[in-house]
């Protein structure tokens, strides 16, 4: 039934029912119910569809007859069958933990649970599954392994990680590189209040390594549409800089630059062949898992 | 521009309530957190001139709104340029002079003209407002300042008075008192029959603050006749015809009481006589009379006679060679009689006997030895004068009352000058009077039974014997003034005659009547309208039409709350839908 479904409940409710770990699986429990296979595709053996090749590609996977024929370069994917290696990169920088409206979870929360189910579904497929947490700093590396307890600890890294106080994701990204050796899935989870291009290089250095990259950047509704009194001094924690504004005034050409934000992101991660989603934190988890099916 | 209630003129201070609170509210907003500062920032950055503009654009539209909304209640009075539209006008200092003299009585088609000009001065004050100062100016010259309630309460109980109407000087009266009102309009409303004779010579003074309007007269006068004031002289009453001129003959009927002692016919610029019936001594009252015309006030007039017998006259000393003379001519007029035993008024440069003793009274030349002065100031002493002779004053010459304006301008060149005596006796009778002046000093008094020239009647000392008045001076010196009679007078009032008494004694009489000039209803031209007034006549429809047109002002404030209205709909458009 769907209202027994807490994937596709509201998040702030499902947030009440308990702590990560039993909302997770409830979660990923809900979303595989809809599900026959795994929605995630790896380098298998199965051939299922192909793709635009992207600077980075194996070449092994090029599918040579179509280069002969065509002209053009396409890269075989497969049905996932061995072992994926996933490393799912949290942003836990100060930012994150802030909600809109006291009725929301914070973007942090929201995060968590959303890792969580991810690595469940991610350790249930048998695919290797790691976090590793950021700030300023990385905060927390659990390697991706498969062996049992392994969501467990990816749990208690999450619940190990405080709200950190900046965000020089770029910094964090280009350690994390470092730790992600082997060629898998990379899923970065963050508000992406940061330098655009100097994530993106890094971002661009894993896909350079042949990494699968997903972006879920996490917005509040409250940080999509501008709203508050008629005149307020907002206040960025980080930063601790702050601007007087009138929001009815400033709602539309704020809800086009965060537009423009988004078109942008989305514009360059396509270009780099990196998946990019943005994630409400009042969406429901198990639409938001399904963005990744 | 002007305003009804200019103290609300200060809420314009509310206009500084948009800035003020602009300003207080940057000044504290609340404080959230807010971590995409840098979508904020940015779109902030690329809205910022915008947001400016609409800022700016709503801090004048509301400031605009407020000052519109505070002149409105302001009540903005803004001038008409056209005369015809309607409307108010801005606060006016406003004087109505209406004639209501005697000649504005006259029947002009069927009704009363005092009618006519009542109802257009009723007019000019119905039209004023409350904000307006008026006055109200009629024949008699008191300038009535009032309400528009309490002066049409006026009007309406007001009637033809018997007062002349001195036109130049009431309306430069107006003029002043409306000229000093602080108001910002001044008008002087002149509703008048213009007579010619009441023009007199006071000009006005054109003054650029204050507008006058003359009514020109509503139609062309009837020609008139009336009575001036009649004389009686010599048993002979003369009945002089006043009016417009070339006036046809009217008759004229003169009566004793009942009796018709003459008729005749008059034109105006003649006379009727009439001779007047021996009736014995004692004060007398006749009555002249007109068949009636258009305008009747002056169609009757009384009059007012003495008959008494010769005063019997004593000479004192030396009264000189002139009076010696003098009361031998009337001596052989019978206008005087020898004292015999009984002197009534005694005549000389020495104290006669006291009148309580003789009942008679003294006429005193000063000594021509003046070493005599003060024998003679003693004698005045005793007999409880109140004047005295003093030293030697300077020449001049003569000014005398009414009844002695025979003397006037007659030369005096050696003279003493009479002074109030101090002391107890220096307390005046209460009918001491000085009867004639010379250089501003007294030349002549009465105090009491006593008569006191400060001159000899001599050639040496004043020309006045040489003159043709001596001799009548002489019979009215003694047997008028010597003999405490006051002179018959005229003044103007409603007809009748005042007799003035001293115990059971008549002194003399006072006969009421219009001024004699009131008869000539011919109306002045347009240009001795001007040169006197400083303003041309104008005629009913001009008139009624320019009143108030110098300060005719239109209420603005519709007009300013239907501007705010707009300015409040483009307010609501500006905040709501250019965000």
């Amino acid at each position: 039934m769907p209202a027994s479904r807490l994937d596709l409940l509201d998040p702030s409710e499902v947030a009440r029912l308990g702590g990560i770990e039993i909302i997770a699986q409830e979660v990923v429990e809900g979303f595989l119910t809809g599900l026959h296979r795994s929605p995630f595709r790896g380098f298998s053996v199965e051939f299922t569809e192909h793709r635009a090749y992207q600077p980075g590609d194996e070449l092994r996977y090029l599918d040579w007859k179509i280069l002969a024929r065509a002209d053009r370069l396409f890269i075989k994917q497969f049905e996932e069958e061995t072992n994926l290696r996933a490393m799912i990169l949290l942003d836990a920088s100060r930012s994150m933990a802030w909600s809109g409206s006291p009725l929301r979870i914070t973007k942090r929360a929201y995060a968590d649970r959303l890792v969580a189910a991810l690595a469940l579904i991610l350790l249930r497929q048998r695919d290797a599954t790691g976090l590793v947490t950021f700030d300023e700093v990385v905060r927390q590396v659990i390697p991706a392994r498969v062996k049992s307890g392994q969501w467990t600890r990816i749990v208690r890294g999450l619940l190990d990680t405080p709200d950190g106080r900046g965000t020089a994701a770029d910094v964090a990204l280009q350690q994390v590189t470092s730790l992600v050796s082997r060629r898998g899935l990379v899923v970065l989870v963050s508000d992406l209040l940061f330098d655009r291009d100097l994530a993106l290089t890094a971002l661009r250095y894993l896909r350079h390594r042949g990494h699968q990259i997903i972006v879920l950047h996490i917005m509040d509704p409250a940080e999509v549409e501008l709203a508050g009194p008629p005149e307020v001094r907002f206040r960025d924690s980080e930063s601790n800089a702050s601007v007087v504004v009138r929001p009815r005034e400033l709602a539309g050409a704020y809800a086009q630059t965060v537009a423009r934000e988004v078109a942008a992101w989305r514009t360059a991660c396509r270009r780099h062949g990196i998946v990019y989603h943005t994630v409400r934190t009042d969406l429901p988890f198990g639409l938001a898992l399904r963005l990744l099916a | 521009m002007t305003f009804l209630h200019p103290l609300l003129l200060a809420g314009l201070a509310l206009a500084a309530i948009p800035a003020l609170l602009h300003l207080l509210e940057r000044q504290h907003p609340p404080e959230a957190e807010f971590p995409a500062l840098r979508y904020l920032s940015e779109a902030e950055r690329q809205s910022a001139r915008r947001v400016r503009l609409r800022h700016l654009l709503l801090l004048v539209l509301r400031t605009a709104l407020l000052v519109l909304v505070v002149l409105a209640a302001a009540r903005p009075l803004v001038p008409l340029r056209v005369k015809s539209v309607g409307g108010g006008h801005e606060p006016t200092a406003l004087a109505v002079v209406l004639d209501n003299s005697p000649s504005s009585g006259v029947i002009m088609d069927g009704r009363p003209l005092f009618e006519r000009l009542r109802a257009t001065a009723r007019g000019s004050i119905a039209a004023a407002g409350t904000n307006d100062h008026l006055w109200l100016v009629m024949a008699d010259g008191v300038v009535r300042k009032g309400t528009r309630q309490s002066l049409l309460g006026i009007l309406d109980s007001t009637r033809v008075q018997s007062e002349r109407l001195e036109l130049g000087a009431v309306v430069a009266r107006a003029i002043r008192v409306v000229d000093a009102d602080p108001l910002p309009a001044h008008e002087v409303h002149v509703v008048s029959d213009l007579q010619r004779t009441a023009f007199g010579s006071t000009r006005v003074t054109r003054t650029p603050r204050v507008r006058v309007l003359i009514l020109a007269p509503l139609a062309r006068p009837p020609a008139n006749r009336g009575i001036g004031v009649v004389k009686v002289a010599d048993g002979v009453a003369t009945v002089p015809m006043v009016g417009t001129a070339g006036t046809p003959p009217g008759a004229v009927t003169v009566r004793v009481g009942p009796q018709v002692i003459a008729r005749g016919l008059g034109a105006p610029g003649t006379a009727v006589t009439a001779p007047l019936p021996q009736l014995g001594d004692g004060w007398w009252v006749g009555e002249a009379a007109l068949d009636p015309d258009e305008l009747r006030g002056d169609d009757r007039r009384l009059f007012a006679w003495h008959d008494a017998p010769a005063a019997r006259v004593r000479v004192t000393g030396d009264p000189g060679p002139f009076v010696t003379a003098a009361l031998g001519v009337l001596r052989e007029g019978k206008r005087v009689n020898d004292a015999g035993r009984s002197p009534e008024i005694s005549i000389g440069d020495r104290m006669g006997a006291g009148p309580s003793a003789v009942g008679g009274g003294t006429i005193l030349i000063p000594p021509g030895d003046r070493a005599m002065l003060g024998e003679t100031n003693r004698a005045l002493a005793l007999r409880g004068s109140a004047w005295r002779f003093a030293g030697p004053a300077t020449p001049g010459l003569i000014q005398g009352r009414s009844e002695l304006s025979l003397l006037d301008s007659v030369p005096v060149r050696l003279r003493y000058r009479l002074e109030r005596a101090a002391g107890p006796s220096g307390a005046a009778a209460p009918d001491s009077m000085v009867l004639a002046t010379v250089n501003g000093e007294p030349w002549l008094v009465r105090d009491s039974s006593t008569v006191i020239l400060a001159s000899r009647l001599d050639t040496g000392w004043t020309a006045l014997p040489t003159a043709p008045a001596f001799v009548p001076f002489l019979d009215q010196l003694i047997n008028h003034v010597g003999r405490g009679e006051a002179a018959i007078s005229s003044a103007e009032g409603p007809v009748h005659i005042e007799f003035r008494t001293r115990g059971s004694d008549t002194l003399g009489a006072t006969v009421y009547g219009p001024d004699p000039r009131e008869s000539d209803l011919e109306p002045a031209t347009p240009g001795q309208v001007e040169e006197t007034l400083g303003a041309l006549p104008l005629d009913e429809r001009r008139f009624l039409a320019d009143r108030f047109t110098g300060s005719r002002r239109a209420d603005a404030s519709g007009w300013l709350l239907g501007l705010a209205l707009a300015l409040a709909i483009v307010e609501f458009g500006v905040a709501t839908v250019l965000r």
